[in-house]
């Protein structure tokens, strides 16, 4: 019975998948050499012969990857002052994060744009960067935290009796003692970072395109579906990888302080 | 009991900074917006309250209102029992849930557009893995107002499944093994174990599901509107559909003043749902 249960939800999972990656080795235009339907690699091939195509792989990790380091850099400071003290107007501040992380995208679209465009962060992979902390940094922030109140007090107080202070603690004892955090933060601010679009089409109007607008740029009047499904694919795969080194720790999952 | 130190905010300080510029300045500009008529930048006029007494006023507004929320209904009615159910299912494998967190997360990482993609591929009548079948069974999504909203529904599902799933599995699997021991051996039924020791021990971790499912859900615009693009006649145009509507118009001024509103009865949410949190900590 529960097997059963287990073998639905990998179906309804995994079906959407499987038609992608099925689609993604078909040749679903046919052209002077293949014919329509033919199975192979071809799809692949042409996704990493074009340059645009390679170049939105190389933006999207780029700003990723600042996004990530910008959250965990700015976020672990702030996540250490919530776990270990009490501040004037912390839980206003809790609430701040709050209501940033559930406001809706498109509501700030606009003047984002116009901001952006001041300072020159549009086209640039920072400006992406900086605005998905929006969304990003609050779910640092408490998944940090809670990893650090795990930790106990003594722990610090330790750290401090032999003479470290401040950075040299964050780093040499801190840090390595919520590592699993760390991954947990990072895994997901990557996924909504990855996979968004409403800011990263807004940010994106003539070059510094990113994975998810080069897709949506493929389709055109004649969509060769093979080859958007084969970007799909390999637009899963840092995905894919994150969810895989982060197993262990994901089940620890985050909480709501408010 | 943590100590009382206002140093902390030094630490604070650097996140206050990027939100202020990423979100409390947008927010403030978006404002600002929404009580002028924007023709281009340099050409703007103050209209007062009147794009937001419009707004209100319209029949239109009103019910798209009524079918964003009734999506967001559906949409926790849903994902909440079946991602703790699922989350409860994963508990009986032991160490093997690790492979079932691993799969529900897998929707997580597709990018928003293509999730919609995969799905209309998947129903497409004639080339679709689903679409024969479904065509067989008279399931049209095009023209069928309520078989559009099965489908937005089930995407939506399948896209935000996964992280119901690992919070309720996070919040079950902290519970330590004593209690349901003690339950055992009081001879509780199932449904008395979940109800008086799983459920109050994962309410943490639920309130926190609640919130953004009920946010990203009541705000849902690229599968909605890669599906249908709101139709057929209207049927599934929510919020944010007509907010995109007007953005793509050019109609800023009144795009800003629904964004406006927007923001609002999302922070009247979220307040009521601090409210009703910090009065269950006492």
């Amino acid at each position: 019975m529960r097997h059963l249960g287990i073998l639905a939800l990998a179906a309804f999972i995994l079906l959407p998948l499987v038609q992608a990656i099925l689609l993604s080795f078909t040749a679903t235009l046919p052209t002077d050499q293949l014919a329509e339907g033919t199975i192979g690699l071809m799809n692949y091939r042409n996704v990493l012969a074009d340059p645009e195509l390679r170049a939105a792989m190389v933006n999207s990790l780029i700003y990723v990857t600042l996004n990530v380091a910008l959250c965990i850099t700015i976020g672990l400071p702030a996540a250490y002052a919530l776990a270990r003290y009490r501040f004037t107007g912390d839980r206003h501040f809790l609430l701040l994060i709050l209501v940033f992380r559930v406001t809706p995208p498109v509501v700030l679209s606009l003047p984002i744009f116009i901001l952006f465009s001041h300072f020159g962060l549009v086209n640039s992979p920072v400006g992406i960067a900086l605005v998905h902390c929006l969304f990003n940094l609050p779910v640092a922030i408490w998944i940090l935290e809670s990893f650090i109140r795990a930790v106990p007090r003594e722990f610090d107080e330790t750290a401090f009796l032999d003479g470290h202070t401040g950075l040299s603690f964050f780093f040499r004892h801190l840090i390595p003692q919520i590592a699993p955090g760390i991954g947990v933060a990072a895994f997901f601010c990557f996924i909504f970072s990855w996979v968004e679009v409403v800011f990263a089409r807004i940010l994106t109007v003539t070059g510094g395109k990113p994975i998810t607008m080069a897709i949506q740029a493929m389709f055109t009047f004649q969509t060769d579906i093979g080859m958007v499904m084969a970007m799909t694919c390999l637009s899963l795969v840092p995905g894919v990888a994150m969810i895989w080194f982060v197993r262990n720790h994901l089940a620890r999952g985050f909480t709501l302080r408010a | 009991m943590r100590p009382h130190d206002n140093r902390a905010w030094f630490l604070v300080l650097p996140a206050l900074a990027l939100l202020g510029l990423v979100g409390a300045l947008p927010l403030l500009a978006v404002i600002n917006y929404g009580f002028h008529d924007i023709f281009t930048l340099s050409d703007v006029f103050w209209v007062g309250p009147q794009w937001f007494t419009d707004i209100l006023q319209s029949d239109r507004f009103l019910a798209s209102l009524g079918r964003s929320l009734l999506f967001s209904t559906l949409a926790l009615g849903v994902q909440v029992p079946l991602g703790i159910g699922v989350a409860l299912l994963l508990l009986t494998y032991g160490k093997r849930a690790v492979w079932g967190l691993m799969l529900v997360a897998l929707p997580l990482v597709v990018p928003w557009n293509m999730i919609p993609m995969f799905w209309l591929g998947l129903v497409q009548p004639e080339t679709g893995l689903l679409g024969p079948g479904l065509a067989a069974i008279g399931f049209d999504w095009k023209f069928t107002g309520w078989h559009t909203w099965a489908l937005i529904l089930v995407v939506d599902t399948w896209h935000w499944l996964g992280l119901v799933v690992v919070l309720a599995y996070a919040g079950l699997s902290a519970i330590p093994p004593a209690y349901r021991q003690a339950a055992a051996i009081d001879g509780a039924s199932r449904w008395a174990v979940f109800r008086h020791i799983e459920l109050p021990r994962i309410s943490g971790a639920l309130a926190i599901v609640f919130l953004l499912r009920f946010v990203d859900s009541f705000m849902i615009y690229t599968e909605a509107f890669a599906i249908n693009a709101g139709g057929p006649q209207d049927a599934t145009r929510f919020l944010t559909l007509e907010l995109g509507e007007e953005i793509k118009g050019f109609s800023y001024g009144q795009a800003a003043a629904r964004a406006t509103l927007y923001f609002l009865i999302v922070l009247a949410v979220v307040w009521a749902f601090v409210a009703a949190t910090r009065e269950r900590e006492g």
